[in-house]
């Protein structure tokens, strides 16, 4: 029934691939259901034949009746109906099973093999494609993919079916059959003005339903500060204008698409008019007999159908090359972190040296450039620097998320691009900016690297970090759901699950991005008091955003576009009085103990200007 | 749902109503639509009419076609033919016009209860108290107001519509088959029987499986994000083979599903009884003509006429889904409008100008009354006119529901809180809101110009007067590095302010206001000092002069306050100066401890109920 509508509200999509290269990648993965697409076309084949036979079998039996009426043609002519009718019905039934058996088995190694590719995908292609895109050319895409040869399959049945009947109609009499021919360009072309008309209105409904979404989703937001200053009215008013926008739209886009199927009515109506005249006319002149005058009538009712959604294959079919397109687009894209070797390291001691390292994500915008560092083993290194200066860029390059361009990292003097990425990487321990926690328990989450840990191991580490004081506000303790993408915890409380996570790692190398976002003061000691624990003997590397943090670092490295500018510790930097104590007075100095005590002052000399304290 | 428990009695008390309102029947999802399309009952019964007109007409094709046949058989000369054939024309072109029109109401009718269901609800949203708000989650209410409110407009068309042309695309039929010859009537009644219970059958067997699928698609979805979204964690993990295995075997039992979908589909029964109904048919009549008590013009009558039964039995699956999915819509949308506002008004009640008193008096409360979820147990404190007050604690500890307890947001289970000595139930809910401010954690600005926002409720209010408040809470300065100043738009099209940004402007808001409690969720972050240094000095100004509860995170202001509260799910474990609490809370000291400060010796904490009678 919805065929003719079918794909109007998709989006439409460049594509860079073409149509052929596209159709035989997809061809390919059908490659294993052969048997299947075979059956699959041959009950195809013979269904069209039943469906063709029905109306001439009926046509047949009209004229034979005239002059045989015996109880064995009778029998004859109901057996044959019978017969087609549950033949087309058994034959309909094989082809729908076996091709949603090829079709399910298609979409799930489309999409095992997309997934696969996204998994081996660095972090540069994370950046670059939200995950919300990279989840719908997983799922979606895949989906609209294989529709494509589902939808092929019905329009080869269809374009069969009018062949044969076309085939068949111009065996017993030409004329009529160039009658019933002569509607097929007026039904294809006001199929397709249709869904020209159609795309617009839908288009202009869509827009007018975001700005209902817009407007309701600001005054339900807002519906506090209105209520405070009395403004129903105003807010009211201004719904009442957009809802009835909205509802001119939407009946207008509402008339169109009740237009069309009484306007291929009234075409239909046009052509069953004249075959009953010009067929009786013929047949009243004996050239025609009254089964084959019915037989016309019969099959114009079988033509008309299919060719609307002729109409609408193409756009459809287009749609579904764009979606294929971009899930091979995703399969095919080379991973820029490639690994020359696989060394396996049983023991890291933590070294780590950066020998003219030179990276950039664009070309034109260098992150780091010539930079050289090293970082001794069991150090805790503190990173700061402007946003942009490369402290995030360089953590990264150490858990080899991201290629680098020129130059050497070495890991204990091995160099990282020679290692086995899987076994490195046991040996790193990374805490992000805003800690991930997948949907589960805070137990789940704990032990998340470790899968082997036991309950009481777990137990313990969390235990370590910050005393094991947060465990008591969490409802459940160690049982608590932490909810979609831990949303449930506070981010406090992810910091400390992600430190739990790390420790139980024990890894030889920790990486942390520490929070900018605020944190109550309690949980903020909790999370101090477990880095403390954590950047404890083994080598740290810590994206500093703390006070604390870069007081207790062994070592301070400021970054300004890329360069290390100056080092050394806190307080010997803060003296140097160079970029480093800019970036105190920037980003440190009201974390500072003297701020605190010294903060009334600030708002209170201002009030003294007003002329009120 | 709860819709029945209250019959004929729409919301009753709401904070917004319009005058001329249509009063729609709220007693249930049923009988609220059906409200709503008689009150449009002439375009319901003129697509009706249509409808009859159009199959009546549709139906007479192929008795037409029939009395053709006979004419081709045994011609009488002259132009009958010609006669026949133009009449059939004129029927299918009455039909087609029928069919148009019939379509037209009915769709009319559809898109106007979508734009009267969404008026209602959007009405008694305006109407509904801040507590219903704040318990309700804003994409729930879009979902609303966008997915079920056309979800009800399908509901109609194509929904009940096909629904009546089902039945009357049967009757039509069916009665010209009977003006045939009635016994006729004896196959087609066999097969609708029969069909009946095949779609019943059918559906009950596919809608389980369906649901199945579609679970599974979220659940296939959802895992792909959280993989996607933690990835950085997943490769420094080393746990991509555990995701991989996680993946496939979502989305293997996605595809089994898909399969199984598909053979229920295949073996679709009614397909196979019309094509048995078809064949029985055609021999009854074949017998009917041997006993000569029927003729091939007849047969080809029935026959035609048989074919019209096609459609609207096979329409009829997929209307009876889209009438339940807009059932349900109308529960969910009822359910909003339905609603009833928990707290009273309390109009009349006590009146005056708020000093800024405030006392909690042993106060407990938890959500629901079965004992569960308590957020605030026994809590006991004093805030004197004019003080600031931090409230600490971990998240989860109830600060928020601490201050949304004064302003009324939520009624205390057990105890009491006073306002200048009164009870806040007795005091008249508007004076009492009205004098209060709260400046929420996640500030929300309209999508207007910076000015409006900040004159928001007085759009009078003089540019002086709104500079002035700017300037006052800090937010001049950054106002006017904008090309348009005061003239700036916010949101979506205009510019994005960071969180400290908002604050002031709500602050600025709050100066204009002049409530004399100011409460101010003060958790966001500054990351840079210079932005600290703005937000200390707004909001030392926003304290001068009412009593201010701060919940904040910032040590700054917490050492500087009149009053510290400490608290621990839901209990007050600390209360005092800076100096006191550090003098007698571990907690507190330990925070301080990584400060380097002489910290004083620990003394036991005093009573903190006696400390509440005493300050």
């Amino acid at each position: 029934m919805g065929f003719i509508m079918d794909g109007l509200d998709a989006e439409e999509y460049d594509r860079s691939y073409n149509d052929r290269e596209l159709v035989k990648r997809i061809l390919r993965y059908f490659r294993p259901q052969l048997g299947r697409m075979l059956l699959v076309a041959a009950m195809i084949l013979l269904t069209s034949l039943v469906n063709t036979g029905l109306p001439i079998a009926i046509s047949s039996a009209v004229d034979r009746l005239q002059e045989d009426s015996s109880t064995e043609t009778v029998l004859l002519y109901t057996a044959i109906v019978i017969a087609l009718g549950c033949l087309g019905w058994g034959l309909n039934a094989i082809r729908q099973r076996a091709s949603s058996i090829a079709v399910g088995n298609v979409v799930l190694k489309l999409r095992e093999d997309a997934f696969d590719a996204v998994l081996a995908r660095d972090l540069s292609f994370y950046d670059s494609i939200p995950s919300g895109k990279i989840v719908s050319r997983v799922t979606s895409d895949t989906q609209a993919l294989s529709q494509i040869v589902t939808l092929t399959m019905d329009l080869m049945s269809q374009i069969l079916l009018i062949f044969l009947l076309i085939g068949y109609l111009f065996s017993v009499d030409a004329q009529l059959t160039l009658i019933t021919l002569a509607l097929a360009p007026f039904i294809v072309i006001t199929a397709l003005a249709f869904r020209k008309i159609a795309r617009e209105t839908v288009t202009q409904s869509r827009r007018i339903l975001a700005v209902v979404s817009a407007h309701i989703q600001e005054t339900v937001s807002g519906i506090g500060v209105a209520k405070t200053f009395r403004q129903e009215h105003t807010v009211y008013d201004e719904f009442l204008d957009v809802n009835k926008q909205s509802y001119r739209i939407n009946l207008r886009t509402g008339y169109v698409f009740n237009a069309i199927f009484p306007i291929l009515n009234l075409l239909a109506g046009f052509g069953t008019a004249a075959l009953v005249y010009f067929g009786g006319i013929r047949a009243q002149d004996g050239g025609l007999s009254a089964g084959d005058w019915f037989l016309f009538i019969q099959g114009l009712n079988l033509f008309w159908f299919p060719l609307t959604s002729i109409a609408s294959f193409w756009s459809q079919f287009q749609l579904g090359l764009a979606a294929g397109e971009r899930v091979f687009a995703l399969i095919d894209a080379e991973p820029r972190v490639v690994q020359t070797g696989n060394d396996r390291l049983d023991l890291v001691m933590g070294e780590i040296t950066f020998e003219n390292v030179n990276f950039h994500y664009n070309e034109d915008e260098p992150v780091l450039q010539d930079f050289s560092l090293t970082i001794h083993a069991g150090e805790t290194l503190a990173l700061v620097g402007h946003t942009g200066s490369g402290k995030s860029s360089l953590a990264r390059l150490i858990a080899r998320f991201y290629e680098f361009q020129d130059g050497h990292i070495l890991i204990d003097g091995h160099d990282i691009r020679s290692l086995d990425l899987a076994n490195y990487r046991e040996h790193l321990g990374i805490v992000t900016q805003s800690p991930f926690l997948f949907d589960g328990t805070v137990r789940d989450n704990i032990r998340y690297g470790s899968p082997n840990a036991t309950d009481d191991e777990v137990l313990a580490v969390a235990q370590s970090v910050g005393s094991g004081d947060w465990l008591q506000a969490l409802p459940n303790g160690l049982d608590t759901q932490v909810g979609e993408r831990g949303g449930g915890l506070s981010m406090g409380q992810r910091q400390l699950v992600a430190l739990a996570r790390v420790l139980l790692q024990n890894p030889s190398i920790f990486i942390m991005d520490e929070a900018t976002a605020s944190i109550d003061p309690l949980t903020e000691t909790l999370i101090q008091e477990g880095l403390d624990t954590l950047t404890a003997r083994r080598t740290s590397v810590v994206i500093a955003h703390r006070l604390s943090t870069v007081r207790e670092a062994d070592r301070i490295i400021v970054l300004r576009e890329g360069r290390i500018i100056e080092e050394g510790d806190h307080d010997s930097l803060l003296r140097q009085g160079g970029h480093y104590a800019e970036l105190y007075n920037t980003y440190f100095r009201h974390q500072s103990l003297e701020y605190i005590e010294n903060a009334h002052k600030l708002g209170t000399q201002e009030l003294r200007q007003l002329g009120i304290a | 749902m709860n819709d029945q428990r209250h019959p004929s009695s729409p919301a009753a008390k709401s904070e917004f109503t319009v005058q001329d309102a249509y009063a729609y029947d709220q007693r249930g999802p049923r009988r609220w639509i059906v409200s709503h399309v008689l009150r449009y009952k002439w375009l319901l019964i003129g697509s009706l009419v249509f409808s009859i007109i159009d199959f009546m007409a549709y139906s007479q094709s192929p008795v037409l076609i029939g009395r053709a046949a006979e004419e081709i058989m045994t011609p009488t000369g002259g132009d009958m033919l010609l006669r026949i054939s133009l009449s059939v024309l004129g029927v299918l072109i009455l039909s087609s016009f029928a069919f148009l029109g019939g379509s037209l109401l009915i769709e009319t009718i559809a898109q106007r209860l979508e734009r009267d269901a969404r008026q209602e609800l959007y009405v008694s949203l305006l109407g509904k108290s801040q507590t219903f708000h704040d318990r309700q989650r804003v994409g729930d209410i879009m979902a609303r107001a966008t997915d079920d409110v056309r979800q009800l407009n399908g509901m109609i068309s194509p929904g009940a519509r096909f629904i009546y042309e089902t039945v009357i695309g049967i009757m039509v039929p069916l009665f010209y088959i009977a003006l045939i010859k009635l016994e006729l009537l004896l196959v087609p009644t066999v097969f609708l029987t029969s069909y009946v219970i095949a779609v019943r059958r059918y559906t009950r067997r596919l809608n389980p499986v369906m649901r199945n699928q579609r679970e599974q698609f979220g659940t296939m979805n959802a895992g792909l994000e959280e993989t996607i979204s933690g990835i950085e964690i997943v490769k420094a993990s080393v746990q991509e083979a555990f995701e991989q295995t996680r993946f496939r075997r979502n989305a293997r039992l996605f595809r089994d599903y898909f399969v199984q979908q598909g053979q229920i589909e295949a073996r679709y029964l009614p397909l196979l009884l019309y094509g048995i109904a078809l064949g029985m048919i055609f021999l009854h009549s074949m017998v009917l003509y041997d006993a000569g008590r029927l003729s091939i013009p007849d047969i080809i009558a029935v026959m035609g006429l048989m074919g019209i039964l096609r459609f609207p039995t096979f329409i009829s699956i997929f209307s009876f889904s889209l009438v339940q999915l807009g059932i349900a819509s109308a529960e969910r949308i009822l359910h909003i409008v339905t609603a009833q506002t928990e707290l009273d008004e309390n109009a009349g009640g006590y009146s005056r100008q708020i000093e800024g008193d405030i006392v909690f008096d042993n106060v407990t409360f938890r959500y629901d009354d079965d004992g569960q979820n308590i957020v605030l147990q026994d809590v006991s404190f004093r805030i004197r006119p004019g003080q600031t007050v931090a409230v600490v604690g971990q998240t989860g500890s109830g600060k928020s529901t601490l201050t949304q307890l004064i302003n009324r947001t939520y009624d205390v289970t057990e105890g009491r809180i006073l306002i200048d000595g009164v009870d806040v139930r007795e005091w008249d809910l508007d004076v009492l809101r009205s004098q209060i401010s709260k400046i929420e954690q996640d500030v929300f600005l309209f999508s207007r110009t910076l000015a409006e926002n900040i004159a928001f409720g007085a759009p009078h209010t003089p540019q002086e007067q709104i500079e002035h408040a700017a300037r006052e809470a800090q937010a001049h300065d950054f106002i006017l590095t904008f090309n348009e100043g005061y003239q700036t738009k916010v949101g979506e099209r205009g510019v994005t302010l960071s969180g400290g940004q908002r604050q002031r402007i709500a602050l600025a808001r709050a100066f204009l206001s002049d409530p004399r409690i100011l409460i101010l969720d003060d958790s966001t972050s500054a990351i840079d000092s210079a932005t600290e240094d703005q937000i200390q000095k707004a909001i030392r100004r926003a304290q001068e002069g009412r009593t201010t509860l701060l919940i904040t995170h910032r040590l700054s202001q917490i050492r500087w306050a009149d009053l510290i509260l400490v608290l621990d799910q839901g209990q007050l474990v600390a209360a005092g100066t800076h100096d006191a609490l550090l003098r007698t809370s571990p907690n507190y000291r330990r925070i301080f401890a990584r400060y380097d400060v002489d910290l004083p010796p620990l003394e036991p904490a005093p009573d903190l109920k006696l400390a509440a009678q005493l300050t």
